[in-house]
This record gives structure tokens, sequence and C-alpha cells, in this order.
């Protein structure tokens, strides 16, 4: 070899190839192409990621299912009773908020008027919505920064050496705990603010704390009950489902964790909004205006 | 002879980056396969790969007659497909203990093993102590233990399912010279177990002389048998 031969060409020792990830340029519709791909390539492993948690529960297995349901009461715990203190302080605020609110815009209202706000605003979209954004921001991230991390150590690869399968063992118990805390948490949070909404109700507005019940029992209808558990499971799933999937999409980088549990607490708050619009948009197309 | 492992023109990629293309080879039930070679050629891909928890670009790889799905792991045990995998890394759970660890799985199988939770118990602590592994140490996080006790635990792990496929990556790396000869021996006894299946990746040349198993070497994508 001469001092003029080029070095002899060898095999990259990096895991990935440092080429692809500077892209060749594409023209307009080739960019298109190219986002069109990557939308259905993503939404498919997403629901992917739902779909194969959903089917896990049917995997044989009793001594599984033993196991996963520890795993399960454990996430129940995290993501919904250790998040009780945070929903009362909340859920209180927000319940005086909706009265100071009230009597700025209706001074003197009855407990009819404030039992149809109440039922409007807090029953309907402020519990739903603020539990969900809450158990997002509390267990969501901590979800997705969890997995991401066993993703890095080589902790799920683990888990499927030893014969166990992720999504029944790490997505189904984190989907199961967040549907039922967020609907546990929304039944909470709205006890709390109605209760808020009575006490400085009284104060502030004048009825007394069974007028208001009265009026919140005229307000609400059997409706309400479907949309509040539709609100609540659909808006746990969310959060779960969400939180799993990027958590999982982490690969093998410490620095990827962070950037995919950022993207999950956006797309899961983003995801939650929109369910919760449409769900209300349904709502009141079938059941009518709140105030009549 | 029943035909442990199979790889059916298997191929890999990351991204646009060939490690394997065709490769084919076979081990038989009990069969050993250890395989050499530099740093960064992919062994622990290759192994990763026969081991079914990453799937071929191209290709087929089977199990026992069974092809691995790395989603659906647990119906390659019930198929009587028993693997055990010694991570370069260790690979524990960091949120459980160094017997939680070797539980976990005794627990998820406890019904296809058989095992009630005492025998689950007995066995893992078992595991462990044939392993070296200090009794202090046993509910001790992996954060809290030595490089060389969190291999034994995962080695513990590993054979406490009773596997008929045992996967090592780098066994003896970053080990002291009392556990590399605990690693040995323990090796050994599997090399001539005819119900286990081992394929261990190596850079030492120290155990693949206490092995005596003629290496495989893997360069440029290839597994070529060393003479």
């Amino acid at each position: 070899m001469t001092s003029q031969d080029p070095l002899p060409a060898r095999r990259s020792t990096l895991p990935y190839n440092p080429r692809s990830e500077y892209r060749r340029r594409a023209g307009f519709l080739g960019s298109i192409g190219r986002g069109a791909i990557a939308w259905v390539y993503g939404a498919s492993a997403l629901f992917g990621t739902l779909g194969l948690a959903l089917t896990s529960f049917a995997t044989p297995g009793r001594a599984a299912a033993r196991t996963v349901r520890a795993v399960t009461l454990s996430q129940i715990l995290f993501t919904g009773v250790q998040a009780v203190s945070l929903v009362s302080v909340i859920g209180l605020l927000i319940g005086a908020t909706i009265v100071i609110q009230t009597s700025l815009m209706v001074p003197g209202a009855d407990g009819d008027l404030l039992g149809k706000i109440v039922v409007a605003v807090v029953l309907r979209e402020l519990s739903p919505l603020i539990t969900a954004i809450i158990v997002a921001g509390r267990s969501g991230t901590a979800i997705a920064t969890e997995l991401g991390n066993m993703k890095v150590s080589g902790e799920i690869l683990a888990l499927t050496s030893l014969g166990i399968d992720t999504p029944r063992f790490i997505v189904w118990p984190r989907l199961v705990a967040s549907v039922l805390s967020v609907v546990a948490l929304m039944v909470y949070f709205s006890f709390v603010a109605v209760m808020a909404s009575a006490v400085l109700g009284q104060a502030v507005l004048g009825p007394s704390p069974a007028e208001l019940r009265s009026g919140i029992a005229r307000a609400l209808t059997l409706h309400d009950l479907v949309l509040f558990v539709a609100k609540g499971v659909g808006l746990g799933t969310i959060v779960g489902w969400i939180a799993c999937h990027y958590g999982l999409l982490v690969k093998s980088s410490p620095t990827e964790v962070p950037k995919q549990a950022s993207a999950a607490v956006v797309r899961m708050l983003l995801g939650a909004v929109m369910y919760d619009f449409a769900l209300t948009v349904v709502f009141y197309w079938l059941v009518g205006p709140p105030l009549r | 002879m029943k035909l442990g492992l199979e790889l059916d023109h298997v191929s890999f990629r990351y991204g646009d980056l060939w490690v394997f293309r065709e490769l084919t080879h076979t081990l038989p039930m009990g069969g050993n396969l250890v395989v050499i070679g530099e740093n960064g050629v992919g062994k622990s891909t290759l192994l990763y790969l026969c081991a079914g928890l990453t799937q071929a670009s191209t290709g087929n790889v089977y199990l026992s007659g069974h092809a691995p799905n790395p989603t659906r792991p647990s119906e390659l045990f019930r198929n009587g497909v028993r693997r055990g995998f010694v991570f370069y890394a260790g690979g524990l759970l960091s949120n459980a203990t160094a017997l939680g660890n070797v539980t976990l799985a005794l627990r998820y199988h406890a019904d296809v093993l058989g095992l009630s939770e005492s025998q689950i118990d007995r066995r893992a602590r078992d595991q462990l102590t044939e392993l070296r592994v200090a009794q202090t140490d046993f509910h001790a996080l992996p954060a809290h233990l030595s490089v060389g006790v969190r291999r034994r635990v995962s080695l513990a792990r590993a054979l406490a399912l009773t596997p008929n496929f045992l996967f090592l990556d780098d066994p003896d790396s970053n080990l002291d010279t009392q556990t590399k000869h605990l690693v040995y021996e323990l090796l050994e006894q599997k090399r001539d177990d005819p119900a286990v299946t081992l394929l261990v990746t190596t850079t030492s040349p120290e155990l693949v002389e206490r092995l005596g198993v003629p290496p495989h070497e893997l360069a440029h994508g290839y597994l070529m048998a060393r003479i």
C-alpha cells in the first residue's frame, strides 16, 4: 500500500447508519409524499400499540393475568390514589372560580341558574378535561419517561427474552390504570368543585347548598351520565395509550427519552382537547343548549 | 437429530446499512455455537436475531421449528421454547430487587411451569445461591449491586426458567477472576447438557478455549467456521 492509497473500506461499527440522518432533498411533491408515508407509518404504529394491548387481554395464562393484575394495582395507586391531593386543590379552586365569575356576570343568581352553570361548566367540561390534564402531566410523562428508560437500558428486551409480552405486561396495566384513575378522579374532582361552589355560592350569591343541589339535579339529564363515562373512559385511554406508545418509541439513546416524553405530553393534551371538543359538540347537538 | 436453531436466509439492516445478508445456519437441539468477531461486527445483533428479540429484515428464524414473535413471546414459551438470555449490560429490571428479577418470569409462567408460590421463591433463592449471590443482596436493587453480582443475577434469572435455549452476550466481560471461573464452569455444564442449545458471543480467547467449541467468526456480514 502506498501513501496515496485510501484507507481500506471498513464496515461502520455504529448501530445505525449516520448517513440516513441526512435525507436527500425532495421536491415539493416528494416532500408531500414523504410526509404522507411517515404519517401513515406513525398512525399505524400508534393504533398498533393500542390494538396489541387490547388483544393481549385475551392471551391465555392465568398466572400471567395474576401478575398483570398486581402491576395494574400498583399503577392505579400511582396514577389515581397519589393524585388525589392535587385534584382536591384544583377542584376546590375551580369550584370557587365558577362562583366568583357567576357573581360578577349575574349578580344575585339563584340556585337554579348556578346549578345549570355548575353542570354545564364543571361536570360536563372542566372535570373531564382538567382531570385528564392532571393525569397526563403527572402520570403520562412519568409513564413515557419510565418506558423510554426501560427501552434504553434493555429492560423491555429482557422481558421479551423471558417470554413476557410487553403489550400485556407493560401497556395494558397502564392503560387500565389510566382509564380507572381518570374516571375516579373525575368523580372526585366534580364532588370537590360542587362542594366549593355550594359553600362559596351561599356566601357570595345567596342560594343555600340545598337550592344549589336541587338546581344541579334539575339541570342533570341521563345523557350527562353517558357523556361523563364516555369522556372519562376516552380521555383515560388517550392518556395511557399515548404515554405508552411514545415511551416505547425510544430506541437506544438516553437523549431520546426527554424528546419522546415531551412529544407524548403534547399529543396527549392535543388528543384530550380534540376528543373532549368532539364529544361536547355531539352532546349538545343531541341534547340542546345548556341554558334555557 | 431434532433441529434447534434455524436461520433461513436472514438479512438485517440498520437504516441503509446491511449488517447481515442472506445468513443461513442451523444448529441441532443441544448444539453449541460460539461466535467471535471484532467489536461492532454485529455479534449482539446476531444473538438478538437468533433469540427472536429482533425481527430480521428478510428471512426467517426458527427455534425448535417455531418462528418467534417479539410482541407475543409468551406463545413461544407455551410451545415449549424457553429462552434464557444474558445481556451484555445485564438488562435487569431497575425497579425490582435481585430476587424480584428472578421470580418475575417464574411467576408470569407459573401455570406453564406448574410452580406454586413457595416453589417459585425456593427456586429463585436456590438459583441465586448457586451463582454465589450473597443473601444480603437478594433484596437489593440492581443499581446497588456491583457489575459482577448483576451479571450473576442476570444469569440466575435466565437459568431459573430451565431454558432449552441459552443465549449469552459476552458473558465474561468486566468480571473478576473468581466470577469468570464461576461463569465458565456453568457454561461448561450447559455445553454438555443435551437439552440446552447454547449460543455465546465473545471476544475472549479464554472463554473460547474453556468451552472447547470450534468458534465461528462473524465478519463483513458472514458467519464462517474457524478451523
